[in-house]
């Protein structure tokens, strides 16, 4: 008998049908894959599962009684426990004050939670030292401080919500066998992803969804991934595709690496030809209001007509390196370059008059003002051009909008549209045409561009760039998805706890050289 | 409302089309629903001022004779809705940016003092009208000072508006209160016959001329057009100007303004001290168009009055126009009920304090049907 089943479920958000005629079972001791991208009802069809929402229609049964959780806490005192992306652990407390909260009654009693962590570390292979502070802790380490977490309440279910996604390569292995583990133990485990190959070795069965359906079910032994990856997307995806193929998970990196090679050489070749570069950083060191050092002497090169890859687990420093490019921050030290003119310390406004583009990292946050409409963003920063007596124009900026739109494939009702009704896709399609639109535009940053895309949106960000890159560009691209990276690139420059801990070709002979430095153990 | 809106949208679980236009509430009911509930608060009120033993026909007479009685009366009315709708416009005018500006009280006074200033020293001799607008312009830059020093303070330091105009406001009125107390400053020399506190009445040429001077009953002064211009030239900066645009994108995120390339620091500093301005211009039109002379106190409450009609407005010039208009009215009303029906001064202040719940209350009841 399954341990969770779903019939008929379906849950709607005013007009739109978010989950429809949704059927799933989860039987103990299995890991259940569900995959499917972004804006497929992944997390919808968790929250439900973990009683955030309630369905509007459809029935769910768990451990053979029907199930309706009032909310969160009764869904965990049925025996769902469930894993969110974004931990929620306290940083300044110590591992275990961290897994009392919450369950305490009156007395703090760490040591008994201490010999019931014990416990799970033999059973799960779970181990980590209670008394750490969970600021200090990797990301990987405080994953397993969540799922401890978890299992301390004995859950039937547990339900991850990509949980790869924030693991640098070498700790997903580990990962997968707590993951085995805990299924083995007569428990059920959903694991939610967009990248089947990270978790293929692990998981049962895998259900795709799409737009609020599921598509299908299949046991994994002897699946075609490549067949249940084209389920996910809806389309086929086109074998020679290397950076697609990376995006998904599928292959390592580009097909042909010995081209690979060559064309990154003939790119910096071209780049170094004359001219200064198109990026120079020269010992920029960061350090934040609490006098921690974020950046650590970090120089690099950027030439142009080339792309320039950094890899690096997140918070290594590339949000901090991000923001100092945009002169969001002031870099300490050091000093920032861009085709000859000294932009250390420079507002944003002279940055941009520079010819640099910038795509921050966080859309929502820097990128756009999704309140306001897409011509209204992206004529923000150039009022003058769009003004007469300090008068807007909104013909001319609606004129202007329109052509980029059109150029760079931004889907809106119109350029009147507000950006906050455009998905994350057309939103940094739309942030890409503003900043490749700027004249002169000497020098890109694009900090993690394809964060929360889709497959196609990603694809069409990356082409975006390649070919700006291809037209003369110097781009530097900062991003934790390693396989884009690789296959996008053209070298890779690695980034460890705020330094450059080596630089390499961008090729799949690399990759486990670049992943290792990633995990700080070897410095090339 | 836009922000608010947008915020749902983003937090929508599904992004896409942006959801079906929504059904506007009836016209009908937009103007129903705060009428019936002003007419209930005043209702709630009369029962007040019976229980506590006054009579209440006399009460509701005196109300009505108050704010339009007379042609008089209503020319008072409008002159308080002018003073409470600069206020308001300088509030809806910071609150693009997302500040919050709740020292009009301080920048009325600071406004006032310096107009009177002017007037009394140096501006009344002066030729082609300059008498009075130098005044004016000298009020309105002590306010834009006023209010800028928040904004410098919020830019530079990052202290919370609300504090920093509050307690400049504190500092403010004591600092009018000074300078009618002092002879060395503004205070009219002392003589035997007066000795209050009180600045000596500004010259004739330094008061702003009356709109209708055929008639002498009617206290409408030329502040009444200076509104008008107010008021439209607050409607073009925030919906048709390129700063306008600025503070609205600072107000909903200021930190991807400033990636956009705005510097908001001035943005903020310029924001705030034209909220100021319109502020001590406020004042200086109290001052220069009714009162004549300087007292303490001088203001007693425009400036707050003021920030409610802003609250109110929820954003719009044109709601700015009505809320003083019914604000200005509403305080004719009830001197005129304290002072000739005897109704506790308390009771008068239950009744707004009623009347402002009705109508903030109303709104949203419209806003949630709106958005439901």
């Amino acid at each position: 008998m399954a341990l969770l089943e779903l019939a008929g479920v379906a849950k709607r958000f005013g007009a739109v049908l978010a989950l429809d005629d949704i059927n799933l079972d989860v039987a103990r001791g299995e890991v259940h894959c569900l995959l499917g991208e972004n804006g497929a009802g992944k997390s919808t069809l968790c929250n439900l599962i973990f009683g955030v929402h309630r369905p509007d229609g459809g029935r769910i049964s768990f451990d053979g009684k029907p199930f309706s959780p009032s909310g969160p806490i009764d869904a965990l005192r049925q025996g769902i426990a469930m894993v969110h992306q974004h931990f929620s652990l306290v940083g300044t407390m110590t591992v275990v004050e961290n897994l009392m909260m919450g369950r305490a009654r009156r007395v703090l009693e760490p040591r008994e939670v201490i010999a019931r962590m014990q416990r799970l570390a033999d059973e799960y292979q779970l181990e980590i030292d209670p008394w750490r502070i969970v600021r200090e802790l990797s990301v990987g380490e405080r994953q397993r401080v969540e799922i401890i977490k978890c299992l301390l309440g004995d859950p039937q279910l547990l339900v991850l919500d990509e949980p790869t996604a924030v693991l640098p390569p070498e700790e997903v292995e580990s990962f997968l066998t707590v993951c085995r583990r805990v299924a083995d133990s007569g428990r059920g485990v959903i694991l939610v992803t967009h990248k089947l190959a990270e978790i293929a070795t692990v998981a049962d069965r895998t259900s795709v969804l799409r737009h609020g359906r599921v598509v299908e079910t299949v046991a994994m032994e002897g699946a075609d991934m490549r067949r249940l990856v084209c389920s996910m997307i809806g389309h086929d995806i086109h074998t020679g595709d290397g950076v697609l193929a990376a995006t998904l998970g599928l292959a390592d990196a580009p097909a042909a690496d010995a081209d690979a090679i060559a064309q990154a050489a003939a790119h910096s070749r071209r780049g170094r030809d004359g001219g200064p570069p198109a990026l120079l950083l020269k010992g920029v060191t960061y350090r934040d209001a609490n006098g921690v050092t974020r950046l650590d002497d970090v120089s690099l090169t950027v030439h142009s007509h080339e792309i320039v890859g950094i890899a690096g687990v997140e918070g290594n420093g590339q949000s901090e390196l991000g923001a100092i490019l945009a002169g969001l921050a002031d870099a300490s030290s050091g000093q920032i370059t861009v085709d000859g003119t000294d932009l250390t310390g420079a507002a944003p406004k002279d940055i941009t008059a520079c010819g640099v583009g910038i795509v921050p990292e966080d859309r929502h946050a820097v990128a756009c003002v999704t309140a306001l409409s897409i011509a209204e963003n992206l004529c923000l920063g150039a009022t003058e051009r769009y003004s007469r007596f300090g008068l807007l124009d909104r013909g001319a900026m609606s004129k202007a909008t329109a052509a980029l739109m059109r150029e760079f494939d931004v889907r809106a009702s119109g350029p009147d549209a507000p950006m906050s009704s455009l998905s994350g896709g057309n939103q940094q399609k739309a942030v890409l045409a503003r900043e490749l639109s700027l004249s002169p535009l000497k020098f890109l940053l694009a900090a993690q561009p394809t964060r929360g895309l889709d497959v196609s949106a990603v694809e069409a960000v990356y082409s975006r760039i390649q070919a700006a890159r291809d037209r003369g560009l110097g781009v530097l691209l900062i991003s934790s998805e390693l396989n884009e990276l690789i296959a996008v690139s053209d070298r890779v420059a690695v980034m460890y706890r705020g330094r450059i801990v080596g630089e390499m070709a961008a090729t799949a002979a690399n990759r486990e050289a670049i992943g290792a430095m990633m995990s700080g153990h070897s410095h090339a | 409302m836009l922000k608010r809106s947008a915020t749902l949208a983003m937090h929508a679980p599904s992004q896409g089309t942006g959801g079906a236009p929504k059904l506007a509430p009836g016209a009908l009911m937009k103007i129903a629903v705060p009428v019936v509930a002003t007419v209930a608060a005043l209702l709630v009120g009369l029962l007040i001022i019976a229980s506590t033993g006054s009579s209440v026909t006399e009460a509701m007479l005196a109300f009505w004779d108050g704010m339009a009685g007379s042609g008089y009366n209503v020319g008072a009315s409008i002159n308080r809705a002018i003073s409470l709708g600069f206020v308001g416009l300088g509030f809806i005018f910071a609150n693009r940016a997302n500040l919050t500006n709740v020292g009009g009280e301080g920048q009325i006074a600071i406004g006032g003092m310096f107009a009177t200033a002017m007037a009394l020293h140096g501006a009344a001799s002066l030729p082609f009208g300059l008498a009075f607008v130098l005044p004016l312009l000298v009020g309105t830059l002590a306010g834009a000072l006023w209010g800028g020093l928040a904004g410098v303070l919020k830019s530079s330091r990052g202290t919370n508006e609300v504090i920093s105009t509050l307690l400049l406001t504190f500092i403010a009125l004591p600092v009018v209160y000074w300078s009618v107390e002092s002879v060395r400053l503004l205070r009219k020399p002392l003589t035997e016959v007066s000795s209050l506190p009180e600045s000596a009445e500004i010259a004739d040429p330094t008061k702003l001329p009356m709109l209708f001077p055929n008639d002498p009953t009617s206290p409408l002064h030329i502040g009444l057009v200076l509104f008008v211009i107010a008021v439209v030239a607050v409607w073009v900066v925030l919906k048709h100007s390129a700063f306008g645009l600025k503070l609205r994108a600072v107000g909903l995120n200021e930190l991807a303004s400033r990636r956009a390339g705005i510097r908001t620091g001035r943005l903020i500093v310029a924001s705030m001290a034209i909220a100021g301005g319109l502020g001590g211009l406020a004042g200086a039109i109290m001052i220069q168009g009714q009162n004549y002379y300087l007292t303490n106190e001088f203001s007693s409450g425009y400036g707050f009055d003021g920030l409610v009609v802003g609250l109110l407005s929820r954003g719009s010039p044109l709601g700015v126009v009505v809320g003083a208009l019914l604000f200005g009215f509403l305080r004719s009303g009830s001197i005129a009920m304290e002072i000739t029906a005897h109704v506790p001064a308390a009771v008068v202040l239950i009744c707004q304090g009623l009347i402002v719940i009705a109508v903030a209350g109303s709104t949203w009841l419209i806003d949630r049907k709106a958005s439901k």
